[in-house]
């Protein structure tokens, strides 16, 4: 049989990493899905006392120890502002590159939401963390959750609280996180031809991802919502499948 | 330079705690990247100094504005200013210049960790190491500052030659002086 | 002899994640004896064989807690003969579930460990290169839970 054939659960993702099964650690750590709980067994005395010794090494071609100089709950992370300007070029950029990339305009919304969806199911980890560390309580219910993301949640990648938080007066599986200024969309001007592209589809992307790896899943989508004193306002429109809403149903 | 235009003033002015999803915003960008070319990292490399290159167009503007820097006398002098306010700026770092080369053209700048584009960055296990030696992470950095140095006539090549991602002792960039262009709007890039 | 471990993270598919076999690092003695490695595992090869199936089996009654319950830590939620099985879910459906052989429950020690390792998690999905559900095969990822089971189990 050739490594090749052989499917691993995990690394039939798209994975950048891989190993296959001939790839045996020099270091004798790093686990090898392809092996199993022999590539990474403490069998060797020199392993053992290495553990018992509490010295520090990294293994990684890294210089920098990634999982020691990051403490995310207990220490403050060495940088801790950037100017928002930073961001907004980088956004740009990222505008542009999805947009040559794209068929249309729903296609580049598309694109924006999948990037930011990779994003949310990543950040919804760690800022849950942050904030619940103490309680040691996950979100279980509609409107924990999305209490948890118009508030901490958005107080930790924008810095602010997101404005509103409604409920759909005539769908019961629809709820608005509205946001006055979205910072994203501070100095992006939409040509007319673009029709209502809103590029913080990228945001609402950020939202679907934390709300579906939390099991609850849901299709946001972005709206500019214009009033007269926030010509930026925009609406993030949450609608939840159908088998959550049952879920809460019978849970409650 | 007068004093109130330090690098340190303007940055407080304008500040946001959006660190982290500006570093996960960028590390999503270059694994993207890394998808899309199919692991040709010169590649990714390429386009992503294309993306600084066009930051850095727009970003000597604001940079301008925000500083009142005159012209600058020499190239040392602009070195300087590079690491003491444009970084400082705009990445809240500040790089330091060493080796110097003998006509004054050519300088490395070495970037501080914490670097913010890579803050919890570990590049890919593989049985082949050919990421670790191809993947420049950091390269829209070098085409920012090779945008924002032809906007003010300075024909520049930036390209790093170490990172610590690859298990270097520092990260380095080289910045090389060509020549100074005449009074010309450089064209964007694709 | 020191009890024996099995620790594994399951994904939000089912999905192995990481898997690690493991001796209690307490009650060391002094001078070793010639074959004694401390950290080694010391489950039979037929409970070897078993363990990432009974650790799967409990996957439906963590699922079972994941919209009851709204903690992180599950504590005990299984036993299957000598093998005691505790469970802990992430906000974002990821598993930790850990097998031992010990007749004491050692829920309190065990969720201190659960928690660290939820920490460690986080930083692992900070790594642009990783993906949800991706195995982490990251070697000083590797390094640090076991360091972590030194400490605490």
């Amino acid at each position: 049989m050739s490594d090749d054939s052989i499917i691993i659960p995990s690394t039939t993702t798209n994975s950048l990493s891989k190993l296959t099964i001939n790839d045996y650690s020099k270091t004798g750590f790093g686990y090898n899905p392809s092996i199993g709980t022999q590539s990474n067994s403490i069998n060797n005395i020199e392993t053992s006392n290495l553990l018992i010794s509490k010295k520090q090494i990294i293994l990684s071609t890294s210089t920098i120890p990634i999982y020691e100089k990051l403490h995310l709950i207990s220490k403050k992370s060495p940088i801790e502002e950037i100017t928002l300007s930073s961001l907004l070029y980088l956004f740009s950029e990222i505008i542009q590159w999805q947009f040559k990339n794209s068929k249309n305009i729903n296609d580049l919304e598309a694109r924006l939401n999948g990037l930011g969806y990779k994003l949310g199911i990543k950040l919804i980890e760690m800022i849950k963390l942050k904030d619940g560390y103490k309680l040691l309580k996950r979100d279980t219910k509609i409107l924990e959750i999305l209490q948890f993301i118009h508030g901490p949640f958005w107080k930790f990648i924008f810095g602010k609280q997101a404005d509103e938080l409604e409920m759909s007066q005539n769908n019961n599986d629809e709820y608005m996180i509205i946001d006055n200024l979205p910072i994203l969309n501070k100095y992006i001007s939409i040509p007319k031809d673009y029709g209502d592209l809103n590029c913080c589809a990228f945001v609402a992307g950020i939202i679907e991802g934390s709300l579906d790896v939390s099991g609850f899943n849901c299709n946001v989508t972005a709206h500019t919502s214009t009033t007269d004193q926030h010509p930026l306002r925009t609406v993030y429109l949450i609608k939840f499948h159908s088998n959550v809403l049952y879920r809460e149903n019978i849970r409650n | 330079m007068s004093k109130k235009n330090t690098g340190d003033d303007i940055w407080k002015n304008n500040v946001e705690k959006i660190v982290k999803l500006f570093t996960l915003t960028y590390g999503s960008v270059v694994s993207q990247l890394c998808r899309d070319f199919q692991n040709n990292y010169y590649e990714v490399n390429q386009q992503l100094d294309k993306m600084g290159y066009n930051i850095g167009l727009r970003l000597i503007e604001e940079f301008l504005a925000k500083t009142g820097i005159k012209r600058c006398q020499s190239f040392k002098e602009t070195a300087d200013i590079i690491t003491k306010l444009g970084f400082k700026i705009f990445l809240n770092i500040q790089p330091t210049i060493e080796n110097w080369s003998n006509d004054g053209k050519s300088c490395s700048l070495i970037i501080p960790e914490p670097n913010p584009l890579t803050e919890f960055v570990e590049l890919p296990i593989t049985s082949d190491s050919k990421i670790g030696k191809e993947l420049w992470y950091s390269q829209i950095l070098c085409g920012v500052l090779r945008g924002a140095l032809q906007m003010v006539q300075l024909d520049c090549d930036v390209n790093f030659i170490k990172d610590v991602l690859r298990g270097d002792d520092r990260t380095e960039m080289r910045l090389k002086l060509n020549k100074i262009l005449k009074d010309e709007v450089p064209a964007g890039e694709d | 002899m020191s009890n024996s471990y099995y620790f594994t993270i399951i994904g939000t598919k089912d999905n192995p994640l990481y898997e690690l076999e493991f001796s209690s690092f307490k009650n060391i003695p002094t001078t070793l004896p010639s074959n004694y490695i401390p950290g080694k595992s010391q489950f039979s090869q037929s409970t070897k064989e078993l363990l990432p199936f009974i650790a799967n089996s409990s996957l439906d009654i963590i699922e079972d807690l994941q919209f009851s319950t709204n903690l992180l830590n599950l504590g005990k939620i299984d036993q299957f003969y000598g093998l005691n099985i505790n469970g802990y879910i992430t906000q974002g459906s990821i598993k930790f579930i850990i097998c031992y052989d010990s007749t004491k429950d050692e829920s309190n020690s065990i969720k201190q460990f659960f928690q660290e390792i939820n920490e460690l998690y986080s930083k692992v999905l900070l790594n642009p290169f990783y993906n949800v559900n991706d195995a982490i095969i990251s070697p000083d990822f590797d390094l640090k839970v076991k360091q972590l089971a030194r400490k605490y189990l």
